[in-house]
């Protein structure tokens, strides 16, 4: 009965790869990202890049466990989500007053500790924000 | 025995999925700080306008006579006894031509980032030009024929030689823009909404107060927040996945930039329950499906019927008061024997 069980799952791991989604980085006009925007000081730049940009540009670096399903699925939904809430490399479809309601909330986030999220810095440790970091993604917002 | 423990297990379940806990009625005040209340006027770069400009903008914004079959005024598309809009998925223009896009409210717009759909025009008083010279709208072969039909009118002359008292030639399509867009940035709905911002608790009932929480939780603040609660940003329809109607490419045919296929500007929320259909494409017909739509496209999210219901509360408290008496119609005045004539060919 085990071994059933056992081989219908594996045949279901499987079946799941045949349905792989969309992992692309969508172009972005190079004008319109935030660093060509709002030039920030290559200290913030850098450090936005290491801890946001994998969920919060185009410039996300697709891991390998990003082609195996179910985790593909999981971490494709994931990068959607936070590319629709704020992205860097979409700047120019953001308001003045829009941009700065983004920095805003991520100062609030970063400060809080909510952001990067536990999961990701579980496996991205490098992208552990240091006080000083988040003290200037809180300073970008002035 | 162990179907005996499944089965009301089963049954609970089923009960409880259908059981959910009701949302809170007390807003936290932290999370208002996205939202801003009206303000008394937008204000241009011109700086306030006079009562003359306004007064001009009025005439002409409810004149027929600036389109080609003298039959199409703004106010045929964007009725403002309507909340701005003629509740069509797309408006009529010259010889009942259809529009590809829902005509948005002129109501609050002037506090917008960019007009139309696709944020083609940075301001109202640009806006204004459009629809006026657009062949499937008021359809105007030139700038030449609309300043040759105001300039035959005497009372047209005078009220804008007072509009701009500086011009020597004050007849010309940038002041027929700049007056259409004073008289426009005076059209503000301040609603209960306005109020609840303002600190009035009882401004919102407990299940609107509700509704803006199951809105906050459900994340459509990420686009629709700031003044108007949208308006101030672009986004791509179809965040979490693709919107099925891909015919309009919205903001593409503006930079032809790939980067922005099927992004459009994010619409204002305020007076949302009275501009319906919904979407640049006028194809949704209700606000309940327009908020089920937007949370399975853009966040990903399948609401159950109870949370479109609180949202739907929630965003009917945005509904304004139409400022009455500054829209009243004008008397337009007369056409002269030297006014060009209506023109009803294609």
């Amino acid at each position: 009965m085990f071994k059933w069980v056992l081989a219908g799952v594996a045949v279901l791991l499987v079946a799941m790869q045949f349905f792989q989604p969309d992992r692309s980085n969508p172009p972005a006009d190079p004008q319109g990202t935030y660093e060509a925007m709002a030039k920030p000081d290559a200290e913030l730049a850098a450090a936005l890049r290491r801890a946001c940009y994998d969920c919060h540009s185009n410039e996300t670096r697709w891991p390998w466990y990003s082609r195996v399903a179910p985790v593909s699925w999981l971490l494709a939904n994931h990068v959607r989500e936070g590319r629709g809430h704020l992205n860097f490399s979409e700047w120019g479809r953001y308001s003045p007053q829009a941009a700065r309601r983004r920095l805003e909330e991520a100062c609030e986030e970063v400060r809080e500790g909510k952001m990067p999220l536990r999961s990701y810095l579980f496996l991205h440790p490098e992208a552990r924000l240091t006080p000083k970091e988040a003290n200037l993604i809180c300073q970008a917002v002035r | 025995m162990r179907a005996g423990l499944l089965a009301p297990g089963l049954l609970l379940l089923v009960f409880c999925s259908g059981c959910q806990r009701k949302p809170s009625e007390r807003v936290d005040p932290t999370k208002l700080k996205l939202f801003q209340p009206l303000p008394a006027v937008a204000a241009g770069a011109a700086g306030p306008p006079s009562e003359e400009l306004i007064a001009l903008g009025r005439m002409l914004y409810y004149d027929p006579r600036l389109s080609k079959s003298q039959k199409i005024s703004c106010n045929s598309c964007h009725d403002l006894s309507k909340y701005g809009v003629d509740n069509e998925p797309t408006s009529e223009g010259h010889k009942g031509q259809k529009g590809d896009r829902n005509s948005p409210s002129v109501y609050n717009a002037a506090l917008q980032f960019a007009q139309f759909w696709d944020g083609r025009a940075t301001d109202v008083e640009e806006q204004a030009k459009g629809p006026i010279l657009n062949p499937v709208e008021m359809a105007m072969p030139s700038d030449k024929l609309v300043l040759a039909v105001l300039k035959s009118i005497p009372e047209y002359v005078e009220a804008f030689r007072r509009a701009f008292p500086n011009d020597k030639d004050p007849i010309t399509m940038d002041n027929v823009a700049r007056a259409i867009g004073a008289f426009e940035r005076k059209l503000l709905t301040p609603a209960r909404w306005d109020k609840f911002l303002a600190g009035d608790e009882q401004a919102l009932t407990p299940q609107e107060k509700a509704g803006l929480n199951v809105f906050l939780d459900s994340g459509c603040q990420a686009c629709h927040s700031g003044v108007l609660l949208g308006g101030d940003m672009f986004q791509v329809l179809g965040v979490m996945k693709p919107y099925p109607d891909q015919s309009d490419p919205g903001r593409y045919r503006v930079t032809q930039k790939e980067s922005d296929r099927m992004v459009f500007k994010v619409p204002p929320l305020r007076n949302v329950e009275k501009t319906g259909p919904y979407f640049h494409n006028g194809k949704v017909a209700t606000l309940e499906q327009a908020v089920e739509e937007m949370a399975d496209y853009q966040l990903g999210k399948r609401l159950s019927r109870r949370e479109v219901e609180y949202i739907v509360a929630f965003l009917k408290s945005l509904t304004g008061e139409l400022p009455k008496d500054y829209i009243k119609a004008p008397e337009l005045p007369k056409s002269t024997p030297r006014t060009p004539p209506p023109d009803l060919s294609d």
